[in-house]
């Protein structure tokens, strides 16, 4: 008989049942016979909220059941706090309790009804015939839920994987790449004979290198155009007088990613790759990393920060989008793309301060500091300004006459910034403030009031503050700043549990007993990404990594260190990281999404239009948070 | 199909299809002090081709069975009757059966025999139940002569008799679906909307449990109370 024959033989409501499983692991991958099999011999319950669906004490486990509507949490005992705690919650399509069914025991979580839920359950008769006969079914229920989640990022791999290209991955060693054998010279090598072997060996750079092969310079086409077009010697002029000195080096267990990201940020097209004696191996250019994902990144970087013109650098912040595009639509993990954002960022703000620099040097030596997200290194294509001036006094002034000379040029900078896509801080954080353009002195003081008599009101600024970075100008003087704020902060156990109720003040948006908690009658079904997603973890790991002399401002590196400190267990840390750049993915690609559409670029999205795996990882990657949350309740006993 | 229902008949009963006795047909129970956690429930739905029980027919049957307030996938009933005379062309749009479907039905006869067994006295509920009892019972009166009355019960009673604040945005099966957010799977088709009648009905008898609702006799105790009150805002 015909399959189509067959289904309509079928009654109509084994039918919807079959096509209910279709839509979930492990059923999609399941026959129609054993669905069929599942649907005839299921029965449908109903739960109300909070009865109870499954229980330690109710014996072993005979059934096998399948959420249809609704959710089920599983509840356990919390002896500390004499609470029950939430471990897992189980929803639409997904099945329970596998482990005590397989192994023949009582379940050793109470299996809640979190809101009105029906769930179809099979009894232990039927559960066999489809454990025996079906292959899927029976790989499912024997590797447990993970495998759900394992199949989840196979897939998100697999995707990435076909259309970038197994080799081209961003967290390749280099020692793939620089395995060609580099084209080398000796320093006094005239020019001509340099280029000579270039041309042999069709490539864009020589490495010079002394006897011990260590490279001590690099000579490309791009330092021949020079050479010739402005005059700068004949091409009998030994090699070592006009290369570019002291070339940048990665070791080769360097990833792919970290090369693009040096090239970008000093606009090279070439690296030299050495071993642990800083002996040359090879060389990587930018076409090696980016041939397969023609992702101009370096080229991109170049062009901005060589600029002339406030236009050109406007005209540029399209190409910034349009390269995140391509990064995402690679699959490029969101960690990687925030930083390729910040590194653009960054070449931007330095661009324009230093064309403002050449139009009208105020004549003092500063550090343009920048706070918040772009301090965390966590930008996305919105972003405000968030950023301060630190400058040392030079003798003979007061620091009310440097600010005089300072405060216009930095309001210039603002304004240009602006012209740029950084909108303007709409609470006033930007270096044209006159409260944010301090010296040394200043600024110290500023964080003993911020840190040691903080007000509630003034917590809210902890965001933006506790997370600074330097952009431009020297370095030293915000470290020594860093260092101590750090050691006040990690002796101040009030400020810390001050700074942690705060991080609790932003619950991820899920309810007890529903789905998504969303925001408030306006916007009916909208969730707050940064607010209600990120913030948790951001503000939660800004705590721990304060109380414990984390340097770090960006929230991945803040995570792994903790973990290495054993403040954070590592299954607990991967979990959070993951998290964490789940919700951060799917919120660039919803800002890409209304990029497309010319939409102005917000935070709110609708998880109703995500699909339902999508909307499923959002679920647990907020879950993630709450528990993040509860290690910081616990650990300050708030 | 035939062969099909034949197949699950038999396993239901042990025998097969031809088997019935006409004479010897179960007879409906009443509303006693039976636990609603223990009793049988049907839940039953009609396609007809009109709204007129005078001159209308009945030509397809959904229905499920709850029992011990759990639907039972093994325990259902759907079957589209063999009656190929009668005029559907108005009503065709709205449940989908065609003339075609109609003569590879089942004999109109036999397939209510079967219902009858099936049901075994059992109360029934339905959704706008007084509809589907005067199409159902003119149908058994007219195809077998039967006229034991059934205990009915009204599902679009029930509802707002349990849930008296619930703000649906109207009072028909739709309306109640989605307050509930529950899925028809095809609607207009006499099983899938039986299914979800009986989806409703587990959700009414659940909440009524935790209020004391105990037993059939308190269900339509509180279904007169209902209707009682109804009639006073009426007035």
């Amino acid at each position: 008989m015909a399959a189509a024959n067959q289904d309509t033989t079928r009654p109509q409501n084994t039918r919807a049942i079959m096509a209910f499983l279709r839509e979930h692991a492990p059923f999609s991958n399941m026959d129609d016979t054993h669905l069929a099999h599942f649907a005839e011999h299921a029965t449908l319950r109903f739960y109300g909220d909070g009865e109870e669906v499954l229980s330690p004490d109710d014996g072993v486990v005979k059934s096998f059941y399948v959420v249809k509507q609704g959710r089920i949490r599983g509840e356990r005992h919390n002896e500390k706090d004499d609470r029950a705690e939430t471990t897992f919650e189980i929803s639409r399509g997904e099945c329970f309790p596998l482990a005590a069914l397989i192994g023949e025991r009582p379940t050793r979580t109470l299996h809640r009804a979190s809101g009105d839920t029906f769930c179809l359950s099979i009894e232990q008769k039927a559960f066999i015939t489809l454990f025996s006969e079906s292959e899927p079914f029976r790989d499912f229920c024997l590797r447990g839920v993970s495998s759900l989640l394992d199949q989840v990022n196979q897939r998100i791999q697999s995707k990435a994987m076909a259309s970038i290209g197994a080799s081209s991955s961003l967290d390749t060693p280099l020692e793939r790449y620089a395995l060609r054998n580099p084209i080398v010279c000796t320093p006094d090598l005239p020019v001509r004979k340099a280029v000579a072997r270039m041309h042999e060996n069709n490539v864009g750079s020589i490495i010079i290198t002394d006897d011990n092969r260590h490279p001590t310079g690099i000579f490309t086409l791009r330092d021949l155009r020079t050479l010739i077009a402005e005059e700068k010697g004949t091409l009998d002029t030994p090699i070592q007088q006009v290369m570019t000195p002291n070339p940048c080096r990665l070791t080769a267990t360097a990833d792919a990613f970290e090369a693009a990201m040096l090239m970008a940020e000093h606009h090279f097209a070439h690296l030299c790759v050495v071993d642990d004696e800083d002996r040359l191996i090879g060389v990587v250019s930018e076409r090696d990393l980016f041939s397969l994902q023609r992702v101009d990144l370096v080229n991109l970087a170049r062009t901005i920060g060589t600029a002339t013109h406030l236009r050109t650098l406007v005209s540029l912040r399209s190409d910034v989008s349009r390269l995140v595009d391509t990064m995402l639509a690679h699959g490029a993990d969101s960690g990687q793309v925030v930083k390729i954002i910040t590194t653009l960022n960054d070449v931007t703000v330095r661009r324009v301060l230093e064309l403002n620099l050449k139009k009208d040097d105020p004549g003092i030596p500063f550090t343009w500091l920048t706070f918040g997200s772009e301090g965390r290194q966590e930008q996305t294509l919105l972003t405000d300004q968030d950023n301060g001036i630190l400058f040392e006094t030079p003798e003979g002034m007061t620091e009310d006459q440097v600010r005089e000379k300072l405060l216009p040029f930095a309001r210039k900078v603002n304004d240009e910034l602006a012209e740029c896509g950084f909108t303007l801080c709409k609470g006033n954080i930007m270096a044209s403030n006159p409260k944010l353009c301090l010296s040394n002195n200043e600024w110290d003081d500023w964080f003993v009031r911020f840190i040691d008599a903080s007000t509630p009101q003034n917590l809210v600024y902890s965001s933006i503050f506790l997370d600074m970075r330097a952009v431009f100008g020297p370095n030293e003087a915000l470290q020594r700043l860093l260092e101590k704020v750090l050691v006040r902060i990690r002796k101040n156990a009030l400020f810390q549990k001050m700074l942690a109720g705060n991080a609790l003040q932003r619950k991820p948006p899920l309810t007890m007993f529903r789905n998504f908690r969303y925001l408030n009658d306006e916007k009916k079904h909208a969730l707050d990404l940064k607010r209600q997603g990120l913030a948790p973890f951001v503000e939660s790991v800004r705590v721990f990594a304060l109380a414990n002399g984390v340097g770090a401002a960006n929230t991945l590196e803040r995570i792994d260190e903790l973990a290495r400190k054993d403040v954070f267990d590592t299954k607990d840390a991967n979990a959070w990281k993951e998290a964490y750049s789940l919700i951060q993915a799917i919120r660039m690609r919803a800002h890409q999404d209304m990029l497309a559409k010319n939409e102005e670029l917000t935070n709110y999205i609708d998880p109703d239009d995500l699909n339902p795996l999508d909307r499923r990882i959002l679920r647990e990657s907020f879950r993630q948070a709450q528990r993040l949350q509860q290690k910081l309740e616990i650990t300050y006993q708030l | 199909m035939l062969e099909y229902i034949k197949q699950w008949l038999a396993q239901r009963r042990g025998g097969s299809v031809g088997d019935l006795d006409a004479d010897n047909l179960p007879t409906p129970k009443t509303a006693g002090d039976q636990p609603l956690s223990r009793c049988r429930l049907i839940v039953l739905d009609l396609e007809t081709t009109g709204l007129n029980a005078s001159k209308d027919e009945v030509i397809a049957i959904g229905a499920v069975a709850i029992e011990g307030g759990v639907i039972h996938l093994d325990d259902q009933f759907d079957l589209i009757l063999r009656r190929p005379e009668l005029d559907i062309r108005e009503t065709v749009l709205i449940h989908g059966i065609g003339p075609e479907a109609l003569t590879q039905g089942h004999e109109t006869e036999d397939a209510l025999l079967h219902l009858l067994d099936w049901m075994n006295g059992d109360p029934i509920l339905a959704y706008h139940s007084a509809f589907d009892q005067k199409f159902l019972e003119k149908t058994l009166k007219a195809q077998l002569g039967y006229t034991l009355p059934h205990l009915w019960m009204d599902v679009a009673e029930l509802l707002p008799a349990i849930f008296p604040k619930a703000e649906t945005k109207g009072k028909s099966l739709d309306h109640w679906a989605d307050f509930f957010g529950l899925e028809v799977s095809e609607r207009h088709h006499a099983a899938a909307d039986a299914m979800v009648t009986a989806e409703l009905t587990l959700i009414a008898l659940s909440t009524a449990r935790r209020s004391g609702v105990k037993t059939l006799k308190d269900v339509t105790e509180k279904l007169h109370y209902q209707r009682r009150l109804q009639n006073m805002h009426r007035f």
